[in-house]
């Protein structure tokens, strides 16, 4: 804990930071030191309360509880104005800019140049044209449009935009590499490191463990909202000579470094409870079977089988492809490349109809949009997908047996309340989800996806889904459970995937995985890709990403 | 859940029925002759053609769009039939067919629009509005009346006639009710329609043909409207070119004004003939009160607006506190 000398001396202290949600305390008495002229690391696992302090730095959360001092100073009132003012600069992970301005306009907007005549361009453009070529050592012309530029050009226009106008005193950037290759990331950690030895201080939010050790003077820790310890980075920062080449940089955790030992035993902390239903896997025969996929942009030459019998795990970290893989499979977003057999048929996937009517069947992970019409009830919620059981010929509805059957299911998987005319939406996370369940045992299908199956679902609720989805592949079905979620992978899974930066690094079965293994897995950033060739990183790779995607 | 949810969502629910019940009382305590039989034959007799405009409009706005064209589709429709019988000796049933083909292929070029080309359905029925009304005043020397005195009687009967002593009118407007009613209420299409209508991701995640079905709506929607252009030409005995225009309006605020009666506000198909109902009504007794019929828009603005706001409160106090964040 700070002590108020630190407070005066600090560039940024949130003290006791408390922050509730209806069924969530994303922060409780959390806090947050930054010391000036540092590069500061902040990690956790998702869920851990990263985004919602520096949210409520933002000015975009109002806490419940606790106090924030920039500069030595508190800050009485926080919004987006005063925040701005003290000299905090944000650099979001979603790139913030309008593709059809330029360079220069997009570097003052909302902080523009008047002239005697309105705006003066001329001078915006000269402006923003030296400040890229004298902070940040890139030549870009102001003139350009941002469509036009790279993705770490982009990259560099944001942070251009934020330090323009020379009042910043703190800059916060939020997952900043998330869309970058190796080299555009070497690059700007050059730029970060120069913005601190110019007295600036920073805030570098990441899930990438290597970056962190490699760039950040300390890293702070997240867990469950809380913060659980601040680790001294000093002697892996900066390190002497020239700049690391790419593959000196990209040591991975498994090979050493370790401080990101420590970091993940802080980030996990917790235990495997037996949440997860005890299961002996019998893996059948092949059911799915996916070859040389690729989407043109977030991931490539992904190949995997699932058999009958099998919880399979996929995941990755924001960035990874893993959810632009998810949809591919399910046909919402078109493929590139590759193939797909069910059941050793081949089956072209261009609609999620399709791939129903194929025996593939998803709970997305968006269940609010994807998963569920919020304003119809659970009977027809569950119906949805089988209606055609449950009519004539014709499709004349038979009422009573839309009820039979939806009631069935809804019984089987103990949806609460067991009123089929409830509407959903007034049902909680867990029993949402059973319903979306409901409705795809219906189905009889043979390849279950469950894209980020337990969030927003209490803890309850989430063992009961764990025992369905074991009880899905006990059943024959092949299973697929996508998820950022690492226990539950671990949990759950006979055999999982690591995807990290669109391609499938790692294959491994689960039992006698440790969790920290994972992690280090996952979080491997460019190091575990080096060594798979840098073609993803081009022009393919940016292309494809959109402005503000 | 707030004291005021359930008040609020009763007077949602049947304050529009009340208001209904209201002016119907109203015009029978001032009108001798709202009440007679022949007078409200006449109301149900003067809105078939709404109705049947009005219903095709409840599917596409429950499919989630809206349908700015049918007005076209209405002339179009009555236009061909006539067009086929004068010049072409075309026998007044196969008539019929050609109208509503007519008709519907409006409807085809709506879906293209909307779902091949991604175009949206206000801005593409707009689009089909424009070109539609463009095209029959080219045809018709810049609006001209198509007189077609020599019709069959057949094809006058459906307007003019009776069965079983109840207009033919009426009976095309029962039928197009009833047939709309069991597709959009009670088959799993309609079913599907309303999902798509209520959250589209959600209704494609769930594997249902959103693409097909947005189809069938602007087609069927359009192949109706133009039935409803066949029986004003039967009337009338001639085409009036753009006459259509004047349901489009009627038709939307039918529409509207039976979803704010449904419990998640959805349009629906019995609410639809109490809007249409409403309508008729309201002008028919104005009319006989010897009041100025111009009151009748001013009447239906203020039921509109006031049945959608109210609607809208009622969504407001139940989402506050039945809803999550």
């Amino acid at each position: 804990m700070t002590n108020t000398a630190d407070t005066k001396a600090n560039a940024l202290s949130m003290h006791n930071i408390s922050k509730a949600f209806p069924g969530v305390q994303a922060l409780d008495s959390a806090s947050l030191a930054v010391a000036p002229q540092e590069i500061h690391g902040l990690v956790g696992e998702n869920g851990a309360g990263k985004s919602t302090i520096i949210k409520v730095l933002a000015g975009i959360y109002q806490a419940d509880r606790g106090s924030v001092w920039v500069d030595g100073a508190p800050l009485d009132q926080i919004t987006p104005e005063t925040v701005h003012e003290r000299g905090v600069r944000f650099i979001h992970q979603e790139l913030s800019l309008v593709p059809h301005f330029s360079v220069a306009e997009s570097v003052f907007m909302a902080q523009e140049k008047r002239g005697m005549l309105g705006l003066d361009t001329r001078k915006m453009r000269r402006l923003s044209e030296a400040f890229l070529a004298e902070t940040l050592g890139a030549e870009i012309d102001g003139r350009t449009l941002i469509r036009d530029l790279t993705v770490a050009q982009r990259k560099l226009v944001q942070i251009a935009r934020a330090l323009i106008d020379g009042q910043a005193r703190l800059v916060v950037f939020d997952e900043p590499t998330a869309v970058l290759g190796a080299t555009d990331i070497n690059t700007l950690f050059g730029n970060i490191r120069r913005l601190r030895d110019t007295g600036i201080s920073i805030v570098y939010v990441s899930h990438y463990l290597s970056e962190i050790t490699e760039i950040c003077d300390r890293v702070t820790v997240f867990r469950n909202g809380e913060d659980v310890g601040t680790i001294d980075l000093g002697g892996a920062t900066a390190p002497p000579g020239p700049a690391p080449s790419d593959t000196d940089s990209a040591w991975s955790a498994a090979n050493g470094a370790p401080r990101q030992g420590e970091i993940i035993k802080l980030m996990v902390g917790r235990e495997i409870t037996d949440m997860y239903p005890d299961r002996k896997p019998e893996a059948g025969e092949t059911v799915l079977e996916v070859s040389g996929l690729s989407d043109g942009s977030r991931f490539s030459d992904v190949n995997f089988s699932v058999r009958t019998g099998e919880i399979l795990g996929l995941t990755g970290i924001i960035g990874s492809g893993r959810e632009a893989l998810v949809d591919t499979i399910y046909g919402i977003r078109r493929t590139r490349r590759g193939s797909l057999t069910i059941d050793g048929a081949p089956v072209k996937l261009r609609s999620p109809a399709q791939a129903v009517r194929s025996g593939l069947v998803l709970v997305p992970r968006d269940r609010r949009n994807d998963g569920l019409v919020l304003d119809m009830s659970v009977g027809d919620n569950v119906n949805m997908a089988t209606l055609d059981k449950v009519s004539s010929k014709l499709g004349w509805l038979m009422r009573a047996q839309a009820r039979r059957q939806s009631d069935e299911f809804a019984e089987q998987l103990d949806v609460r309340p067991r009123r089929s005319a409830t509407i959903v939406r007034f049902l909680s996370g867990g029993n949402q989800q059973k319903v979306v369940l409901a409705r795809w045992l219906a189905t009889e299908s043979k390849v279950f996806v469950l894209d980020q199956p337990t969030t927003g679902v209490d803890v309850g609720a989430r063992s009961e889904i764990y025992a369905l989805i074991a009880q899905l592949a006990t059943g024959g079905a092949g299973v697929i459970v996508s998820s950022n979620d690492l226990t539950e992978i671990l949990g759950i899974c006979d055999r999982v995937l690591v995807m990290v930066r669109g391609r499938i690094v790692a294959e491994r079965p689960t039992s006698g995985l440790a969790l920290d293994e994972l992690v280090a897995l996952t979080t491997s950033s460019a190091a575990a890709t080096a060594d798979q060739g840098a073609a993803i990183y081009g022009p393919e790779h940016r292309g494809g990403l959109e402005v503000g995607a | 859940m707030s004291r005021r949810a359930p008040a609020l969502a009763l007077l949602s629910r049947y304050g529009f029925l009340a208001v209904f019940l209201g002016f119907f009382i109203f015009f029978a305590t001032r009108s001798d002759a709202f009440l007679n039989t022949s007078n409200l034959v006449n109301i149900l007799e003067g809105n078939a053609i709404l109705l049947v405009a009005a219903l095709g409009m409840t599917l596409v706005v429950a499919s989630g769009g809206i349908d700015l064209s049918i007005g076209i589709a209405i002339d179009f429709g009555g236009w061909l039939a006539i067009v086929a019988m004068m010049d072409h000796d075309v026998a007044w049933p196969l008539a019929i067919v050609v109208g509503i083909a007519v008709g519907a292929s409006v409807g085809v070029f709506n879906s293209f629009l909307v779902v091949w080309l991604g175009v949206s359905p206000f801005l593409a029925t707009l689009g089909t509005f424009f070109i539609g009304g463009s095209i029959q005043q080219i045809y018709t020397s810049g609006g001209g009346q198509v007189p077609f005195r020599e019709m069959p009687e057949g094809y006058q009967k459906l307007a003019t006639g009776d069965t079983l002593g109840i207009p033919n009118e009426i009976i095309v407007g029962a039928i197009a009710l009833m047939l709309f009613y069991v597709f959009l209420e009670r088959s799993i299409h309609g079913k599907r329609i309303h999902a798509i209508g209520l959250q589209r991701s959600a209704a494609s995640v769930a594997g249902i043909n959103v693409r097909g079905y947005l189809w069938v709506a602007f087609i069927v929607a359009s192949a109706t409207a133009s039935v409803g252009g066949i029986i004003a030409t039967a009337g009338l005995r001639q085409f009036t070119p753009l006459a259509g225009f004047s349901y489009l309006l009627d038709a939307i605020a039918a529409v509207f004004i039976g979803a704010s009666m449904h419990p998640q506000q959805r349009p629906n198909v019995p609410g639809t003939l109490v809007g249409v109902l409403f309508l008729g009504m309201v002008s028919n007794g104005l009319n006989l009160m010897g009041l100025d019929f111009n009151f009748r828009d001013a009447l239906e603005g203020l039921i509109l607006v006031g049945a959608i706001a109210l609607a809208v409160s009622q969504r407001r106090v139940l989402g506050r506190s039945g809803a999550s964040a």
